[in-house]
């Protein structure tokens, strides 16, 4: 019977999702047609797999071929189905056993000599197949082998031809070609060369903020708590130092979150090839002239994640945040509050996880000179109000902690030399109150008092009694706004989770309230 | 139950004069000092005066007014509810207060014939210490912007430290006094020209409301009375005699607030006014009442409670029932009270620019935790501000 089925998968945002691959070849008008919702990648599918198999040495079948995907209804796209449809047709030929793709996952693009090429988004669809008993073997290209090894019980088939492939099926693996496919191990790959790749970048730390002891204990408490945070300060004062040694202090991503976080930068196609599982929080920082599809994730055909999802577990830094188009900033207020991105499209709407913490930073007025007599900056008052009020509304709201940069006099940097601490030993404060955090939220949706709403933090969590008097006195000097006072509580939770305490007292609501007043008004 | 064990017998008798005669009848006034009160109501029922005791009718002119006033009040006989219908006015937290109660205002008494039969009240604050520590604020209804801000920051000043702030819950000022206190959390109370639950003006229903939450509307209107014209004015006796002293924020030359400041000025209660800008109408009164009558000017909190605080005694802390701000605030310490960390971290800021973070946790000698925690309170005490620089001392004035 001249029917083959062979299995692949269809990605929709970050989820996989099985697609039984049939090849009927049938009497009729010589050609291929390709049913069941392909896009224009996968269309011209029909004349790569044709040039890939003869350049195979194999026969085309000069017959009507029909390949229907099905699940029908479910957009397909991308060029990923090359390899399972090669297969497909010669098996619906004769030329290859027909058990032997049973079990058996296809990822992989053909390129018209016959290379397998690699695909984005290979561990999203292992977990798929891992997910579906019917699979227990997947076959891709040599290079994305390691990351499909990333999932465990999985049997990775690593192949660089088709005629690799093929031969592998017919169980005669090595007959033609010099590589033939083989099982992956991962580690094999390790003895091949320099794999681990050494960061050829200076680490960077936090010490390195000598004289700006507010902002790196605000870094501090906005890692430990995942509280967003906002910077605001003249050129040159180190926003973007502090930021990008945010991630410097952030516990590594666990086993769960790094598969996650591993899963949407494999749909972007970020990996870095060798060490696919990302084990750091992510660190990624949009240009202020980034779209919104870029920011929270879209495009017309398959649809990417944007930073905000790349970000997902790590740090987005929105540096001259202000200047930012105004929709990027309102089109983040989602994500800001459900952790995730759902980006609608014709036929389908995908979900990409995006729970980051946001780090604004803001020039003081859009000129960027520093301000001052001497500096140069001949801003207005009402310039100024207008260029920082570009930031105000939802997305400052969300905003625990917001600190201001000068820039450090020398005195100061002599002083703060006692002071300042490395990342390491940070990171461990930083771990810790992580740990208690999560402890007391147990039970609870959230993991971080970040995340924690304000209502909820009024009836589940007040502070000691009588801890919040001198709050409470500057609210009514109107030194802060109510929504402050939540502010002030929720960060006081982070600093006593820092400091082992088991609910927050006087002195952390003081501290709280300092690194709240610490910016002008 | 029957209708004398929730009411008295004497009580009942003062409810349904509240029916009978309009408050400050002088007639009404003059028999109660003289008769029981269930005996001047079965009297007025039989239409005969009562008694021929001393001091009742003694001359014929006095007979003669008695004998009118009679005919006044027993005009109003059919339509008073019988003792049962009187108790049921007792209802959705309407109660009454009579002279002699526990929860009897002791200045009304200094109101002499002129003092009310009897209180409708409405909300759960005691009344009398309520009134022990409080402050009549009224104004104009159309009150000026700047009319309404004065009040409002007055009187939530007053309300923080633990005056009651008394007013007739009338648009204008008397809204934004009642508004300010309760904005911190404050009692107050609103003395109304008819029943207790009658919201007059209509557009005060919510704030009535709120009043009665955490404060008391009272009146001597029995409920489901009106308002007229004259009862306003009546009933700003009862402003003025409740409270320790009186404050006219704003009115004009012939407001209704210069009545009750007249009914304060004659009590011999401190009386005091906001001034205002000379060119405005809104506080010509005030300015007439500063002149004329000799009462203080007053601008803030300060100045209030120092009329009516007697010298030497404590001005700030709140004491009585009802009226104790909620337990979360409490003030900012003085520079006295500081713990020895934060004592150490003010004497570390320079007396002239400001300082790094740093560089005040090096000068006080404490580390970076503790001069974070030490700063966050002497910001959020008024101690300090942040300059371009890192923390300055702040001016003290401001």
């Amino acid at each position: 019977m001249p029917l083959a089925r062979t299995s692949s998968v269809a990605l929709v945002g970050v989820t996989g999702h099985v697609v039984e691959v049939e090849v009927d070849i049938a009497n009729g008008l010589v050609g291929m047609i390709l049913v069941g919702l392909p896009d224009t990648a996968l269309r011209e599918a029909r004349d790569r797999i044709r040039a890939a198999i003869t350049n195979s040495g194999e026969q085309w079948p000069q017959r009507k071929i029909t390949v229907g995907l099905s699940p029908a209804s479910l957009p397909k796209r991308g060029s990923w189905f090359d390899l399972a449809i090669a297969v497909g047709v010669l098996t619906a030929a004769g030329t290859i056993p027909r058990a032997a793709s049973d079990g058996v996952m296809f990822f992989g693009e053909l390129g018209l000599d016959g290379q397998l090429r690699p695909v984005r988004g290979v561990l999203p669809a292992v977990a798929a197949a891992a997910g579906d008993r019917r699979f227990d073997t997947v076959m891709v290209a040599e290079q994305n082998a390691p990351e499909a090894a990333l999932v465990p019980g999985m049997r990775v088939i690593r192949a660089a031809t088709l005629i690799a492939a093929t031969d592998w099926l017919r169980g005669t693996p090595g007959l033609r070609g010099d590589r033939p496919a083989a099982e992956f191990h991962p580690g094999q790959e390790r003895a091949d060369g320099p794999t681990a790749s050494p960061d050829t970048a200076p680490a960077l730390d936090l010490a390195e903020m000598l004289g700006q002891s507010m902002a790196r204990r605000a870094a501090e408490v906005s890692a430990a708590g995942g509280h967003h945070l906002s910077l605001l300060g003249p050129p040159g004062a180190g926003k973007t130092m502090l930021a990008e040694r945010i991630p410097t202090i952030l516990p590594r991503l666990d086993a769960k979150a790094a598969l996650e976080v591993t899963a949407i930068h494999s749909v972007a196609g970020t990996l870095p090839p060798k060490v696919p599982l990302l084990t750091d929080p992510p660190f990624l920082a949009p240009h202020h002239t980034a779209t919104k599809a870029a920011i929270v994730g879209g495009g017309s055909g398959i649809i990417r994640p944007g930073s905000a999802s790349l970000a997902h577990r790590g740090v987005l830094f929105l540096d001259e945040a202000p200047e930012f188009a105004r929709d990027v900033l309102d089109a983040l207020r989602q994500p800001l509050e459900a952790g995730e991105v759902v980006v609608a499209r014709s036929g389908v709407s995908t979900r990409f996880p995006a729970r980051f913490t946001l780090v604004l930073a803001a020039n003081p007025c859009p000129c960027a000179r520093a301000a001052g007599p001497a500096e140069g900056c001949s801003c207005s008052p009402a310039t100024r109000r207008r260029y920082l009020g570009r930031l105000s509304g939802p997305l400052l709201d969300r905003v625990d902690v917001k600190i201001e940069l000068e820039p450090v006099g020398r005195k100061e940097l002599l002083n703060d030399r006692s002071f300042a601490e490395s990342s390491h030993t940070v990171a461990l404060r930083v771990a810790e109150a992580r740990g208690r955090a999560a402890h007391r939220l147990h039970g609870t949706p959230w993991r971080l008092n970040g995340e924690i709403p304000g209502s909820e933090l009024r009836r589940t969590w007040p502070p000691a009694p009588g801890a919040l008097a001198v709050v409470e006195r500057s609210l009514e000097r109107g030194q802060i706004t109510a929504r402050g006072v939540v502010k002030v509580v929720r960060v006081a939770w982070t600093i006593a989770d820092l400091a082992g305490r088991p609910r927050p007292a006087k002195d952390e609501c003081h501290t709280a309230l300092g690194l709240w007043l610490g910016v002008q008004r | 139950m029957s209708p004398d064990r929730r009411l008295g017998r004497q009580a009942l008798a003062r409810a349904a004069l509240t029916y009978l005669a309009e408050p400050g009848d002088p007639a009404l006034g003059a028999l109660l000092e003289i008769c029981e009160p269930a005996d001047v109501l079965t009297a007025i029922k039989a239409g005969t005066l009562p008694g021929t005791g001393p001091g009742c009718g003694d001359s014929p002119a006095s007979r003669r007014a008695l004998e009118l006033a009679l005919s006044r009040w027993r005009s109003r006989l059919p339509r008073l509810p019988d003792d049962t219908g009187l108790v049921a006015a007792c209802r959705d937290g309407i109660r009454l207060v009579c002279p002699g109660d526990p929860e009897w205002p002791g200045g009304l008494d200094e109101l002499g014939s002129a003092r009310p039969y009897a209180l409708w009240v409405r909300g759960h604050a005691n009344l009398r210490l309520a009134c022990l520590r409080s402050v009549s604020m009224v104004g104009a209804r159309a009150a000026t912007g700047y009319g309404a801000h004065v009040a409002g920051e007055i009187a939530a000043d007053l309300g923080e430290r633990g005056w009651v702030i008394v007013s007739g819950g009338a648009y204008g000022i008397d809204a934004a006094a009642h508004r300010g206190a309760l904005a911190v959390g404050a009692a107050t109370i609103a003395v109304l020209a008819c029943g207790v639950d009658y919201a007059y003006p209509a557009g005060h229903a919510g704030l009535f409301a709120d009043i009665t939450a955490r404060g008391l509307v009272i009146s001597e209107w029995p409920p489901g009375r009106h308002p007229a014209r004259l009862r306003f004015l009546i009933r700003n006796r009862t402003i003025a005699a409740v409270t320790c002293g009186t404050v006219i924020v704003e009115a004009g030359e012939r407001s209704g607030a210069l009545n009750t400041a007249r009914h304060a000025a004659q009590l011999g209660k401190p009386l005091m006014a906001v001034p205002g800008p000379v060119t405005s109408a809104q506080s010509a009164g005030c300015h007439r009442i500063i002149r004329e009558w000799g009462a203080t000017c007053v601008t803030r909190a300060d100045d209030v409670i120092e009329m009516l605080v007697p010298l030497g005694a404590p001005a700030g802390t709140a004491t009585t029932a009802g009226t104790t701000p909620s337990p979360a605030r409490g003030a900012a310490p003085s520079r006295d009270e500081l713990d020895i960390d934060s004592a150490r971290v003010l004497d570390a800021l320079p007396a002239r620019g400001g300082a790094g973070t740093s560089t005040i946790a090096a000068e006080a000698g404490v580390d970076l935790d503790t001069v974070l925690r030490c700063l966050g309170l002497l910001a959020g005490s008024g101690f300090i501000e942040r300059c371009d620089r890192g923390w300055r001392l702040r001016k003290p004035h401001a």
